[in-house]
C-alpha cells in the first residue's frame, strides 16, 4: 500500500503543523488512511490524508490551507452513510469531524443543546435524557453515527411519523466554506426569519456546501411513558386501512413499523409469540405521552381492532416491549440469510400509496425472479426496499439493477422520493434527474457553485461528475 | 504472514459501523483502525503480505478482546477469532513482541507451572509490594519497567486452592459430585473465593471436586496468538473432563475460564460447563431457601465481566444472585457492561488506555455509592481493586459467590 511520496502533501503536511495541528491529528501512515475510505455502502477509497481537528478554528484552518492548493475535501462523521457521502478521491483529504465530540451547551430554559458535529446521536438523547429532556429524531445508527452526519442526511427514524426528522430540531448552525471562512445561520429563537434560511439549505446537504462545526438542536419534554402493540393485518392494505382508521379516530402514534410477508416469515420462526398463519403484514405500534393520554389513545386502538386484526399484543413492560420489537431487530439479519447479497434502497411515498407501491413490487418480483422484501416506516411512507440477490452471477446481477430502476420508476409515479433517509450521495446521483426537472437541478448546481466554485467540497456526491455539474 | 483461515468470515463485515458504539479501545482513542471495523479492513486487506507496517501491529495488538463488538454487530462476525487469529499468524512471522512478550512469558509461565515458580522465589522477588490498608490488593513500591505505583497486584496469598483442598474434608456421602474449574487466578490469588464457592455447593447438596491435573483454560495463550500452549491446555484440560465423563456438569466461577471451556470443541458428551451463576439460578428455590430473609446490609453494585455478559450472555442470573444477596441496597451502575480493561495482559502492556477505560468504570463505580462492587471475574477484581487505587475510592471489589457464602456462614451459625 506504499504509495509514492507526493511533495504536494507534503508541504501542506508540515504548512498544518505550523498552524498547529499535531501529529496525532494528521494520518499519513497508509495503513491508517486505508480505514478511513470505506462507509457502510462497503465502497472504498483510500484519501491521500486524513485530518482530525479538535475544535472549529482547525477546521478553518485545514481549510484555508487546502484551499491555497486547491485541494479536495471530503467530511466524514462516523461513516455510517448508506449512500456512499464520504467515500474519498485517492487525492482527495478526509476530513473527520469524529473529535470535535463536545455538547457545548444543554440550555434548559429554552431547551436547546448547542453540539459539536461528533457527538454521537444517542450520546446526546441520554444526556438530555438525564435532564428530563427529549431529542427525538432516532434513526437506527443513532448509537454510533454522528449529529453531524444525521444533519448532513437530515437522518430520520421510526419516531418521524410524530417527530418529523432531523431538520425539524436543527435551530441554528456554525459552519465552515470551502475558502475557510465560518458562516453562521439561525439562533436560538423560535421565530426567526432575517435573510436566506441557510440552515435548511445546509440540512441535508450532504457535506457538499460547507463543513457543519456547530449545531443548535431543539428539545422538547421527554414523554411520560411509552405503550407498544404488535399487530397482525391480512393483507397491506387492511393494514393501510388500520393506520388511517388511527389518525381518524385522534390515535397519534410516534411510530408505526410495517413489516410484509416475505419479512415476516423471515423472522416468523424463534419470535417470543406466535403469529397467525394468515398474517400478511405486521404493524408495530408505539404511542407515547402522558400516562393518562397514552392510556386512553391504547384503549381506544384495542377498541378500533378488537375485530379487524389477526393479532394484537399490547406490551405490559419494558421487557415485553423488547420482545415485540424483536421482530423488527432480527429483521436485517434474517433476510441476510436469503441471498449472498442485497441491493437496499430506503424509497418514500406518501402514505396512502404504501399498498399500491408493495403490490407493484410483489409484482416486479414476479417478473424478475428475485424476492424484493419490503418493510419500513409506515407511518410516514419511508420504505426499505430490499432485492435479494447473488451479485456474483451475472444474470441476476443484471436483473438487479432492473429493478432498481423500475422501484425508481414506480416510486416516482405514486409522487415518492428515491431516498427518504439515506441521501443521494455517489450511489443514486445517476437518478437525480429523474425526479427532478432540469431547471431544477440547474438551481440546486448553482447553489452549490456559490458555495463551492471549484467543486472541491466533497466532490462526486448528489450530481454526477463535473461536466454535467458545471 | 500466511492466508487468514477466516477469508469469509472476513467478508462478512458490512462495515456498518456498529462495533464503533461500545469498542473500549475506539472510546480511548478515537482512531477508525482501532475499531473493529478498522481492524478487519487492515487482516483482510494485508492478508498474506509479508511486510506488516506497524500500524498493522498496533491495531491488531490493541484489542482486549471482550467481545463487546462481536455482542453488537448485525452480522455476527466472529470478530475475536479473527484478530486472535491474526496475533498467531503474526507471532509466527514476527515473534511476539517485547512488551507482550516480558508481560506474558510471565503470566504464561506463573499459569502454567506457578507453585514451582513460586517455591523459587522469584516471582516475590520480581515484584515488591506494600500492603494497603482496605485494599485486598497490594499497590508495588518501587518503580518497575511498565508498571507504575499504582498498579495493583493481589496479595499473593501464603497458600494456593491446592494447599487448602488437601487438607479439607469434604463429607463425601450424599452429597453429589460436579466438577469445580477454579482457574488460575482464582487457585494461586484468591484461594478464598475458590473455597467459598464450594463452601456454597455443599450447602446446596454438592460436591465440587477438583481435579489436581487441571490447567489453565488457555484464555490468555489464545488472546496472545500463542495456539500451540493454547491447545496443549485445552487437550490437557479435555483429558481430565474425560476421565472423570461420569460427572456431568462442570461450574466455574471465573467468567474467562468459563468463555473460554464453553468454546472447546470436543467436550465430552452431555458434558455442560456452567457459570457458578447460572449453576446457581438452577438451584434457586433450595437457595432462596438456604438464605431466607437475610440480607446484606451494605450497598453493592455490579460489574458485567466481559467474558461473561458478551461471551456468554449471562446477564440476568448474577442480577437475580445479587438481589437475592443484598435485596435493595443492589444498585446498578451506569454502563455496567463497559469492559474494565483488564483482558488479561493488556492491563500491563498497554497500562495507559486500559488506565482510562478503567478511570470511567472507577467513576461509574463511584457514583452508585456502593461499598463493594461485585464482579463474577477474578481478572475483573483485580483491575476493580486498582480502580479504587486509582480513583482514591472506598470501594471493595469481591466476588458475588464470596458475598452469598458470608451471608450463608452467618445464617448457619
Ligand atoms: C445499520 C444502519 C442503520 C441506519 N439507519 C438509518 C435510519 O434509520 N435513518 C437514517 O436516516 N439513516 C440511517 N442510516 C444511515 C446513516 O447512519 C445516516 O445517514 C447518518 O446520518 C450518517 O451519519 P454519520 O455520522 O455516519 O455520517 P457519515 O456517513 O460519515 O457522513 C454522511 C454524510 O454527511 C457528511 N458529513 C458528515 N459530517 C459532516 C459535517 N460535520 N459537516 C458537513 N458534512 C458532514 C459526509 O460528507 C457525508 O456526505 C443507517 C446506517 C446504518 C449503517
Ligand atoms: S458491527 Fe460487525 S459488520 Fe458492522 S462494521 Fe463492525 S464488524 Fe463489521
Ligand atoms: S474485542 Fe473489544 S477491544 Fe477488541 S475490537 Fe472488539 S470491542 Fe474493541
Amino acid at each position: 500500500m506504499t504509495g509514492p511520496v507526493n511533495p504536494i502533501r507534503n508541504q501542506f503536511i508540515e504548512e498544518l503543523k505550523q498552524s498547529g495541528f499535531t501529529d496525532k491529528q494528521i494520518v499519513v501512515a497508509d495503513e491508517s488512511r486505508a480505514c478511513y475510505g470505506y462507509d457502510a455502502t462497503r465502497q472504498s477509497a483510500d484519501p491521500m490524508l486524513v485530518l482530525l481537528p479538535e475544535n472549529g478554528l482547525q477546521v478553518e484552518t485545514a481549510l484555508q490551507l487546502a484551499a491555497k492548493r486547491k485541494l479536495k475535501i471530503f467530511p466524514r462523521g462516523a461513516a455510517s452513510g448508506m449512500s456512499g457521502g464520504s467515500i474519498p478521491s485517492s487525492d482527495g483529504i478526509i476530513l473527520s469531524l469524529t473529535r470535535m465530540k463536545q455538547i457545548l451547551e444543554i440550555d434548559q430554559e429554552n431547551m436547546i443543546a448547542t453540539v459539536e458535529p461528533g457527538v454521537i446521536t444517542g450520546e446526546l438523547q441520554e444526556e438530555v435524557g438525564r435532564l428530563g429532556l427529549f431529542y427525538p429524531p432516532d434513526p437506527a445508527s443513532l448509537a454510533f453515527s454522528t449529529i453531524g452526519g444525521n444533519v448532513a442526511e437530515n437522518a430520520g427514524g421510526p419516531r418521524a411519523v410524530k417527530y418529523g426528522v432531523t431538520a425539524d430540531y436543527v435551530m441554528g448552525l456554525e459552519a465552515v466554506l470551502v475558502n475557510g471562512e465560518t458562516i453562521r445561520s439561525g439562533n436560538k429563537c423560535v421565530k426567526s426569519v432575517s435573510g436566506y434560511d441557510l440552515t435548511s439549505l445546509l440540512v441535508g446537504s450532504e457535506g457538499t456546501l460547507a463543513v457543519i462545526t456547530k449545531i443548535l438542536l431543539k428539545l422538547l419534554p421527554a414523554p411520560e411513558t411509552v405503550k407498544t402493540s404488535l399487530l397482525a393485518f391480512p393483507s397491506m392494505t387492511a393494514a393501510a386501512h388500520a393506520i388511517n382508521a388511527m389518525f381518524k379516530n385522534q390515535i397519534e402514534p410516534s411510530t408505526i413499523e410495517f413489516l410484509d410477508h416475505h419479512s415476516i416469515n423471515a423472522v416468523r420462526d424463534g419470535l417470543p409469540f406466535s403469529l397467525p398463519e394468515e398474517a400478511d403484514t405486521v404493524l408495530l405500534v408505539e404511542i407515547d405521552g402522558t400516562a393518562t393520554g397514552v392510556l386512553s389513545q391504547s384503549q381506544k386502538l384495542k377498541e378500533l381492532f378488537k375485530d379487524d386484526a389477526l393479532l394484537l399484543i399490547e406490551a405490559q413492560n419494558e421487557s415485553e416491549r423488547e420482545q415485540l420489537w424483536i421482530a423488527r431487530r432480527r429483521l436485517s439479519p434474517a433476510i441476510a440469510n436469503l441471498a449472498p447479497h442485497k441491493i437496499n434502497e430506503d424509497i418514500a411515498v406518501p402514505r396512502s400509496a404504501i399498498p399500491e407501491v408493495i403490490a407493484r413490487l410483489e409484482n416486479l418480483s414476479e417478473k424478475i425472479a428475485l424476492p424484493i422484501v419490503c418493510f419500513g416506516h409506515a407511518g410516514d411512507g419511508n420504505i426499505h426496499v430490499n432485492v435479494m440477490l447473488d451479485k456474483d452471477d451475472p444474470d441476476q446481477a443484471r436483473r438487479g439493477h432492473q429493478a432498481i430502476d423500475e422501484i425508481f420508476a414506480v416510486t416516482l409515479e405514486l409522487g415518492g422520493t428515491l431516498s427518504g433517509e439515506h441521501g443521494i450521495g455517489n450511489t443514486k446521483s445517476a437518478y437525480l434527474d429523474k425526479e427532478w426537472n432540469p431547471a431544477t437541478i440547474a438551481t440546486m448546481r448553482a447553489i452549490k457553485r456559490a458555495f463551492d466554485p471549484d467543486n472541491r467540497l466533497n466532490p462526486g456526491k448528489i450530481f454526477q461528475q463535473l461536466e454535467r455539474y458545471l | 504472514m500466511t492466508t487468514s483461515p477466516w477469508q469469509q468470515e472476513l467478508k462478512k463485515c458490512v462495515k456498518c459501523g456498529a462495533c464503533m458504539a461500545v469498542c473500549p479501545i475506539y472510546r480511548q482513542t478515537g482512531r477508525e483502525e482501532m475499531v473493529a471495523r478498522g481492524k478487519l479492513n487492515l487482516i483482510e486487506r494485508l492478508n498474506d503480505k509479508n511486510e506488516l507496517p506497524p500500524g498493522w501491529i498496533e491495531a491488531v495488538d490493541l484489542c482486549l478482546l471482550c467481545c463487546s463488538c462481536e455482542e453488537n454487530c448485525p452480522k455476527g462476525v466472529k470478530i475475536t477469532e479473527i484478530i486472535a487469529d491474526a496475533r498467531y499468524r503474526q507471532t509466527e512471522q514476527l515473534g511476539l513482541n517485547p512488551i507482550k512478550k516480558s508481560a506474558f512469558s510471565l503470566l504464561k509461565n506463573r499459569f502454567l507451572s506457578l507453585p514451582r515458580f513460586l517455591k523459587a522465589g522469584s516471582f516475590l522477588q520480581w515484584l515488591l509490594w506494600r500492603r494497603l490498608p482496605r485494599h485486598s490488593g497490594l499497590v508495588r513500591r518501587l518503580p518497575l519497567p511498565g508498571l507504575d505505583d499504582k498498579t495493583v497486584i493481589p496479595a499473593l496469598p501464603q497458600k494456593h486452592l491446592d494447599d487448602y483442598l488437601k487438607k479439607r474434608q469434604t463429607p463425601t456421602s450424599n452429597l453429589k459430585p460436579v466438577i469445580y474449574f477454579p482457574g488460575c487466578a482464582t487457585r494461586y490469588l484468591y484461594p478464598q473465593m475458590g473455597l467459598d464457592l464450594l463452601y456454597v455447593l455443599e450447602l446446596l447438596g454438592f460436591q465440587g471436586v477438583v481435579p489436581k491435573e487441571l490447567n489453565c483454560c488457555g484464555m490468555v495463550t489464545w488472546g496472545a496468538g500463542d495456539q500451540k500452549s493454547n491447545q496443549e491446555l485445552k487437550q490437557r484440560n479435555l483429558e481430565v473432563f474425560r476421565k472423570h465423563s461420569d460427572i456431568k456438569e462442570i461450574v466455574t466461577g471465573c467468567a474467562s475460564c468459563g468463555h473460554a471451556l464453553k468454546e472447546y470443541e470436543d467436550l465430552p458428551q452431555e458434558c455442560e460447563i456452567l457459570d457458578i451463576s447460572e449453576f446457581l439460578f438452577r438451584h434457586r428455590e433450595k437457595l432462596e431457601e438456604l438464605v431466607g430473609t437475610d440480607k446484606l446490609e451494605k450497598k453493592i453494585t455490579y460489574h458485567d465481566p466481559c467474558h461473561l455478559r458478551k461471551g456468554q450472555g449471562i446477564t440476568s442470573q448474577p442480577r437475580w444472585l445479587l438481589k437475592l444477596i443484598a435485596g435493595e441496597n443492589f444498585i446498578e451502575m451506569r454502563h455496567p457492561e463497559r469492559c474494565c480493561g483488564a483482558a488479561g495482559t493488556f492491563g500491563l502492556s498497554h497500562k495507559e488506555i486500559s488506565r482510562e477505560i478503567l478511570a470511567e468504570k472507577a467513576h461509574d463505580t463511584d457514583a452508585t455509592g456502593a461499598e463493594i462492587v461485585t464482579s463474577g471475574c477474578p481478572g475483573c477484581l483485580l483491575q476493580l481493586t486498582e480502580g479504587a487505587v486509582v480513583a482514591d475510592s472506598k470501594w471493595q471489589a469481591e466476588h458475588p459467590i464470596s458475598l452469598l457464602a458470608d451471608l450463608l456462614r452467618k445464617g448457619v451459625r
